[in-house]
């Protein structure tokens, strides 16, 4: 068996959980030793393998239909399903416009902010994703194992990604669990 | 006693005792939410439940005494998954965001609660309802999405303060926290803004304005003190960060207020808004000027030194009774033994006192009630004050006694706040509340005053508070009274060191008599507009002062002295309660203590004003018995 085959992506996030991810600093060269990474927002190969990962990291919630289609992508190319970070376990901060209409943020972030002149408008464009209430990730494919924080620290990341590179399960308790 | 058995391990309880008390004796911690060590047990939250042994389903343990010889389980794999199944109904039922909650990193107990089990995710989605916020209120903000509708608010708004303005409307998940009945926002409701429900929250439904985002627990410093607002002395707790106050809250350790404060002990003093004064300053040119002390000193040696000896038009000088004991003595012996000063007083003037000491003093006996005899009194006899307008905390007392059956009487010829819910009124005409004490005690007069006679005489532990609308005689009369029914008296008295005054005879009317300078010893005390104007004529003024203040006008010198939060003194409080203050800041530097400041100009004069401060309060006889 060759070295287990790590991939990962975003959605409705930040990009902050990839950072802390970054901050393990030269600690990603032991995971690259350990692991294969493949695919990832922050290296050149964009999709996970066709032939499949062991282990599929997603970043952010649920938001829209492309979101959708990338969290079904990686969950039907990996063996353990990973969501990173508060907005991929709870929704996080973009679930907060659940509370209003789609039509309202829409409005809102593209009409109303103080910063959009008389020509701001809602974006129609038919090639565009549609706009989804925000779910956690767990509702819209099965999640193995939940990491939460907002980001989850460099050091809680680490221990993940060493535990998935060495084929063993990850348990989030005692200081690593941190919602923030 | 009967036997338990939690956890495999047996020990003997008092009958009773809840089996999550009992459980806490036995070492066994059950994770719990809605209940609070202070408030009646309310089984709302289920997070506490265990198994018992031939019981069919589990039981909370926060309402369920312990019956002889039950066997009790706290941690079984079903109590677990229990735990975990109402943790994640509690999340779904309204909107727990942590990231942008306040409380989020170690200060909430829904969260910790949920950590404890392990939760690294919600298994049901939060509700998606937006609940109403109601942001009306200057202290806090309450926050319908973050309630679990523990009722903790609720209980300590009844329980501790007998204000009842929160409550909930509705039933089941539409129930909501509203003042007042919902008739109207927290901030235009009967809430008097004491912050209890702030301090028992466990989750940040109510928010605290001042110190919301400030700090975590783990991240502030924490002092145990007094507040110093007035007499009253209650405990509080001081969170401090980076020497920046974060919040107050009340010491449920503490012997007086048991946790509760007013709005004068917990947000007031956060509100602080007056300029700090850091160093001495000296007028030159019609301006007040930065000095150091040493030319602060000279100045005022020059000026008041040649004045030594001249009782009548010397040197006037006034005290804040918000300064420590110790600084006050220092204030006494050099003003009155030293400087021989015959105008010493304070800025209360002894009203709140002096009548109560001259009675004192004749009788030969000193008479400080305890105020916890209100919690267990069965008719209390208000005279002379308002306790909704100042001394709250004393106010809860009685208000949160109402709902055991105690009575209220009032004697007051001004409005009283309290009237609403007394029992019985009597308003005598001016200058006649000697005779309604009277009449109660010869059960004599109108019916009403029979009635409250009667409520009196039925009394098994009457309690006899009074205020400064008293003078010596109806005082007297009030004692007569009292004695004729074996009842405990409570003075109220004025600011937090009235007693000490007091016992200094610090106590007599201010007035000017053409004196030729004056020595204010402010502290971070107010002036008011009565001596405003009574000093603005004396030609030479000494402020000894925390703040900036009106008197600036007028003052040659300022000293810069602490405030409440950095001051390491004595305060004797209404009761005789010697309580040590604790800094929870560090003063400025070339800021001085109240004490060494008046210590230091005492040298500065050639004067030795050191010694023994505590022999200083048993001077006047009878001395105040001190509580132990």
């Amino acid at each position: 068996m060759g070295k287990p085959k790590i991939s990962s992506d975003w959605l409705a996030g930040c990009a902050g959980c990839h950072m802390s991810l970054l901050d393990i600093d030269e600690r990603i060269i032991q995971v690259a030793e350990l692991a294969d990474l493949r695919a990832t927002p922050i290296t050149d190969l964009k999709a996970p393998d066709e032939s499949g990962v062991d282990v599929g990291i997603l970043e952010g919630g649920v938001n829209n239909s492309a979101n959708e289609e990338v969290a079904h992508r990686m969950r039907s190319r990996c063996t353990l399903l990973v969501a990173l970070g508060d907005c991929a376990v709870f929704g996080g901060v973009p679930a907060m416009r659940n509370f209003f209409t789609l039509e309202e943020s829409l409005r809102r972030a593209y009409v109303e902010t103080e910063s959009t002149d008389s020509e701001g408008k809602i974006p129609d464009d038919p090639e565009l994703a549609i706009p989804q209430r925000v779910r956690a990730l767990s509702e819209v494919v099965p999640v193995d194992i939940f990491v939460p924080g907002c980001p989850p620290d460099a050091n809680t990341i680490f221990y993940v990604l060493s535990e998935l590179a060495q084929g063993r399960r990850p348990e989030i308790t005692g200081d690593k669990l941190d919602w923030h | 006693m009967i036997n338990v058995t939690i956890d495999e391990k047996t020990i003997q309880v008092p009958e009773g005792t809840t089996v999550l008390k009992a459980a806490k004796m036995a070492g066994a911690e059950i994770p719990t939410l809605c209940d609070h060590p202070y408030l009646t047990p309310y089984g709302g939250c289920r997070l506490c439940l265990v198994e018992v042994q031939g019981s069919r389903t589990l039981q909370p343990a926060c309402t369920l005494p312990v019956s002889n010889n039950m066997v009790v389980s706290t941690s079984t794999e079903k109590v677990k998954s229990a735990r975990k199944f109402i943790l994640t109904l509690i999340f779904s039922e309204r909107n727990h965001f942590c990231p942008f909650c306040q409380l989020s990193g170690g200060d909430c107990e829904l969260q910790n609660a949920a950590y404890r089990e392990g939760m690294t995710h919600w298994q049901l989605q939060p509700n998606w309802t937006p609940y109403p916020v109601d942001a009306s209120h200057p202290y806090f903000i309450l926050d319908n999405n973050r309630c679990i509708l523990c009722r903790r608010c609720v209980r300590a708004c009844g329980e501790l303060v007998g204000n009842f303005t929160l409550g909930f409307e509705e039933r089941g998940s539409l129930s909501m926290l509203i003042a007042d009945l919902g008739s109207t926002p927290l901030g235009e409701s009967s809430c008097i803004s004491c912050g209890s429900c702030v301090q028992v929250c466990p989750t940040g439904a109510i928010i605290d304005r001042q110190s919301a985002y400030k700090g975590h627990v783990t991240q502030v410093d924490t002092t145990s003190s007094f507040c110093i607002g007035c007499s009253i002395g209650c405990g509080i707790t001081v969170a401090a960060r980076d020497n920046q106050l974060v919040r107050i809250e009340g010491d449920w350790e503490a012997a007086v207020n048991g946790g509760v404060l007013c709005k004068v002990g917990r947000f007031y003093p956060m509100d602080e808004r007056r300029e700090r004064i850091t160093t001495p300053l000296v007028r030159k040119d019609g301006a007040l000027k930065q000095a150091t002390w040493e030319e602060a000193l000279a100045h005022i040696v020059g000026q008041i030194k040649p004045l030594t000896g001249q009782k009548e038009t010397g040197i006037a000088a006034l005290a804040s009774t918000r300064l420590p004991a110790e600084a006050l003595v220092n204030f006494k012996k050099l003003f009155v033994d030293h400087l021989k000063s015959g105008m010493v007083t304070t800025l209360e003037e002894g009203f709140s006192t002096a009548p109560a000491a001259r009675l004192a003093e004749k009788m030969g006996k000193s008479f400080e009630g305890d105020l916890n005899t209100l919690d267990s009194s069965d008719c209390i006899l208000v005279a002379g004050i308002d306790l909704v307008q100042d001394h709250e905390v004393a106010g809860f007392f009685i208000k949160r006694a109402q709902p055991h059956g105690t009575k209220l009487i009032l004697v007051d010829a001004k409005v009283n706040s309290l009237e609403v819910a007394a029992d019985a009124v009597i308003k005598p005409e001016a200058g006649n509340m000697t005779v309604a004490l009277d009449n109660l005690s010869k059960k004599a007069g109108s019916p009403e005053m029979i009635a409250a006679a009667d409520l009196l005489a039925k009394a098994q532990h009457p309690v006899f508070v009074f205020g400064n609308g008293l003078g010596e005689t109806e005082l007297q009369a009030l004692i007569n009274l009292a004695a004729s029914v074996n009842g405990v008296v409570i003075g109220m008295k004025g600011g937090a060191n009235s007693l000490v005054a007091s016992q200094l005879q610090l106590d007599a009317p201010f007035k000017l008599n053409g004196h030729k300078a004056a020595f204010v010893a402010l502290g971070d005390d107010f002036s008011t507009q009565k001596f405003e104007d009574e000093l603005k004529n004396v030609p030479f003024l000494v402020v000894q002062t925390a703040y900036r203040s009106p008197l600036f006008d007028s003052a040659s010198v300022v000293l810069p002295v602490e405030n409440w939060a950095e001051i390491e003194g004595h305060y004797l409080n209404l009761e005789g309660r010697l309580q040590e203050t604790h800094p929870s800041l560090q003063a400025p530097q070339g800021v001085y203590s109240n004490a060494l400041a008046i210590e230091t100009l005492a040298s500065a004069l050639g004067f030795d004003v050191k010694g023994d401060w505590k022999a200083e309060l048993a001077a006047r006889t009878p001395a105040v018995a001190l509580v132990a």
